[in-house]
C-alpha cells in the first residue's frame, strides 16, 4: 500500500516553477531515492510534503490523509519526519537534550523521553557523546545527531535530505548501514542523495527530478540505463 | 571541554549546593532580625524586585530566545491593576493583584498573537511599539488611570487573617518578606520550567525555530505560553512595586527605560540560566544606587584617584549621577564584547579553562 502519494504537485515562486506537476507514490516499508541535478527542486518538494510550503497546486496524501495546509509540527505528530540538508543542531543544548526534544513529541515525561533518546543515540552510535554540546560536534556526528533526533519522534515515514553530504567514505558507509537498519525496523524512507553509488545501493525505487519535473521513475537498474536520465546527468550528445 | 553532563553549576542538587542554598535562605529570612536599617532593607527589597523582573523576562527572552523589549507593559498592568482596584473599590492588594495578573495575561495573549508573526529584530521592534501603545493609552485615559497625575496610595489596609492583624505594613519588614518570597517563587518557577517539557521546547525554539517546528513543536502555542508565564510573573513585580512605593504613574511603571532595564538584568547575569537574573540584580541594583547617590564620584575623590577641586572632580561630582543611562550603555557594550553569555557564562568559561 502506498504510504505517501504525491499527486500533480507544483510549487511556484513568483513566475518560477520549482516543482511542476510531480506525481509518484511510496510503498510502505521501502526506500525511495530522490535524485536530480543541483537546483532540480528536490528540497522544495520535501518542503511541500512536510508543511514548510503549501503546494501551489496538487495534493500530498499521507496514509490516505490530505496534508496540504498542515503545519510542520502537525505533520511530525502524524508520523512524517524530516532532516535538513544543512544540519540544524540545537547548538547550546547537549546531544542528549537535542534528541529528547524529538522524543517529547510523543510523551510528556522527561524520564521516558530520556530513555527513548538514549536508545536512539545508541542506534546511531552517538551515546558516548550524550553530555556534549551539540554545537561542538564535527559534521559527521551532527548528521547522526540529526537522524537520532528525528527517529526519536517515532516516525513511520522518514525524509532524509542529503544525510551523506560532506561526509568521508567511512562515515557515509556508516550512514548507509544506518538507513538499512531503519528500513529493517519497518520505517519507510525517502532519501535525497548525490552519491550515486550509495543511492543505487539503498534504494528500492528511484525518482529522478530535473528542472522541477519528474524525469523518470523505476528500480535502480532501470534508472541507470534510462537514456533521459543519462542525458540529464552527463549532458546531451 | 564541551562535556556539560555535570550540571552542578546550574541549580544542581549536589549536597554541598543544597546546604549552601539552605544557609543562604536561612540568612535571608533572618536578615531583618539583625539589620534594622531601613536603607539596608530598602536595598534588599530592590534586589528582590529586580530578581523577580529578571527571572520573569528570562523565561521568554533567555529560555525561549524572544527578546521582548516591552515588558514594562506587563509591569504596568500589575501595578495599575492592583492600585486601581485598591483606590477605587478598596479591594485589598492580595486580591487585587489577581486582576493585575489577569490583565497582564490578556495583554500578553494579544501582544503574542500579533508580534509572534514576526521573528528576530522585527519582534523586538513590535514589542517596543506595543508597550508604547499601552503607556500612551494609560496616559490618555485619566478617568480610569488618573493619566499623567498617577495614582497615589493613601492607605494600605492591614493584612488580617480572621480578626488577627498579621501586619499593618508600617515598617519595611513585611515588604522584605513579601519580596523575598516572591523572588524565591519566581526562581522556583524558573527551575520548574527548566526541568519540564516546557523548558526543552522553549530552548529548542531559541536555538532553531525551523528545527523545533519540524520536531513537532507548535511554535505559536509554546511562544505564547512562554510570554504568558513571563508576563504574569512580571505583573507580580509591578503589583509589589506599587504597594511598596505607593505611587505609580506612566513614567515610573510603563517607560521604555524600564523595559530595557528588565532585559539587562538577565543579559548581564547570564540568559537562560536559573541564577543569571540573581547575579544580574547583584550587579545592577548596587550600581544604579551608587550612581544615584553619587557614591562613585565621591569614592573616586576620597580614594585620592581624582582631586576634588580639579576639573575632573568637579565634573564627575556634578554629572556622574545623571549619567546612569550612559554607564548602563557602557556596561552593556562591555558585557556583549567580553561576556556574551553574561557573568555566569564568563565564570563557567574561566573555570573550564583552569581545569
Amino acid at each position: 500500500m502506498a504510504i505517501l502519494e504525491i499527486n500533480h504537485v507544483s510549487k511556484f515562486f513568483g513566475g518560477l516553477a520549482a516543482n511542476s506537476d510531480v506525481s509518484f507514490a511510496i510503498e510502505e516499508g521501502l526506500i525511495m531515492g530522490l535524485i536530480g541535478p543541483n537546483g532540480a527542486g528536490k528540497t522544495t518538494l520535501f518542503n511541500c510534503i512536510t508543511g514548510y510550503y503549501p503546494p501551489s497546486r496538487g495534493e500530498v496524501l499521507f496514509k490516505g490523509r490530505r496534508m496540504n495546509g498542515l503545519q510542520p509540527d502537525r505533520v511530525c505528530k502524524l508520523g512524517m519526519a524530516r532532516t535538513w540538508q544543512k544540519v540544524r543542531p540545537l547548538a547550546k543544548m547537549s546531544v542528549l537534550d537535542n534528541v529528547m526534544v524529538g522524543a517529547l513529541c510523543r510523551t510528556n515525561s522527561l524520564k521516558t523521553a530520556r530513555a527513548v533518546a538514549m536508545e536512539q543515540l545508541q542506534v546511531v552510535r552517538l551515546d558516548h557523546k550524550a553530555g556534549f554540546l551539540a554545537g561542538g560536534l564535527p559534521i559527521g556526528e551532527r548528521k547522526k545527531l540529526e537522524v537520532a533526533r528525528v527517529l526519536a519522534t517515532k516516525p513511520v515515514l522518514l525524509l532524509l535530505d542529503e544525510v551523506m553530504g560532506g561526509l568521508n567514505p567511512a562515515e557515509s558507509d556508516e550512514i548507509i548501514r544506518l538507513i538499512l537498519d531503519i528500513k529493517r525496523h519497518g520505517i519507510t524512507q525517502m532519501v535525497i542523495e548525490h552519491d550515486m553509488k550509495a543511492i543505487m545501493r539503498i534504494s528500492d525505487r528511484i525518482v529522478v527530478i530535473n528542472s522541477g519535473e519528474k524525469l523518470a521513475e523505476g528500480s535502480p537498474e532501470e534508472i541507470v540505463t534510462n537514456p533521459d536520465v543519462v542525458a540529464a546527468y552527463l549532458g546531451q550528445e | 571541554m564541551n562535556d556539560i553532563s555535570k550540571k552542578s553549576a546550574e541549580g544542581g542538587f549536589s549536597t554541598v549546593g543544597a546546604v549552601a542554598a539552605l544557609l543562604v535562605l536561612a540568612a535571608l529570612y533572618a536578615f531583618p532580625s539583625f539589620v534594622e536599617s531601613p536603607y539596608a532593607l530598602h536595598m534588599m527589597i530592590l534586589l528582590f524586585l529586580s530578581t523577580i523582573m529578571g527571572e520573569s523576562w528570562n523565561i521568554i527572552g533567555g529560555y525561549t530566545g524572544q527578546y521582548s523589549v516591552g515588558h514594562a507593559a506587563y509591569f504596568g498592568a500589575g501595578a495599575y491593576g492592583t492600585l486601581i482596584l485598591l483606590q477605587k473599590w478598596e479591594i485589598a492588594p492580595w486580591k487585587g493583584v489577581w486582576a493585575g495578573i489577569a490583565a497582564a495575561l490578556v495583554l500578553s495573549l494579544v501582544i503574542g498573537s500579533i508580534c509572534f508573526r514576526l521573528r528576530g529584530p522585527y519582534f523586538v521592534l513590535a514589542s517596543i511599539a506595543v508597550a508604547e501603545i499601552v503607556r500612551l493609552t494609560v496616559l490618555n485615559t485619566p478617568s480610569v488611570t488618573n493619566g499623567a497625575e498617577g495614582i497615589l496610595l493613601s492607605d494600605l489596609p492591614p493584612f488580617k487573617i480572621g480578626e488577627t492583624v498579621i501586619t499593618d505594613f508600617v515598617s519595611k519588614v513585611p515588604f522584605y518578606y513579601i519580596g523575598l518570597t516572591l523572588a524565591l517563587l519566581t526562581i522556583l518557577a524558573t527551575w520548574g520550567v527548566q526541568n519540564s517539557k516546557l523548558g526543552y521546547f522553549f530552548q529548542a525554539i531559541r536555538e532553531d525555530q525551523d528545527a523545533a517546528h519540524s520536531l513537532g513543536i507548535n511554535l505559536s502555542l509554546y511562544k505564547n505560553i512562554a510570554l504568558a508565564l513571563s508576563a504574569m510573573m512580571t505583573s507580580l513585580a509591578g503589583a509589589f512595586y506599587a504597594i511598596y512605593i505607593k505611587f505609580i504613574d506612566p513614567t515610573t511603571v510603563l517607560p521604555l527605560d524600564l523595559s530595557v532595564q528588565i532585559v539587562l538584568i538577565a543579559i548581564i547575569g547570564g540568559i537562560g540560566t536559573i541564577f543569571g537574573p540573581v547575579i544580574g540584580s547583584l550587579v545592577l541594583v548596587p550600581l544604579s544606587e551608587a550612581l544615584r547617590s553619587n557614591l562613585i564620584a565621591q569614592g573616586l575623590i576620597n580614594s585620592g584617584l581624582v582631586k576634588e577641586d580639579s576639573g575632573l572632580g568637579v565634573f564627575l561630582k556634578e554629572h556622574l549621577a545623571h549619567a546612569h543611562v550612559l554607564i548602563y550603555g557602557i556596561l552593556v557594550v562591555v558585557v556583549i564584547l567580553f561576556m556574551p553569555d553574561g557573568v555566569i557564562g564568563f565564570v563557567r568559561k574561566m573555570s573550564a579553562r583552569k581545569r
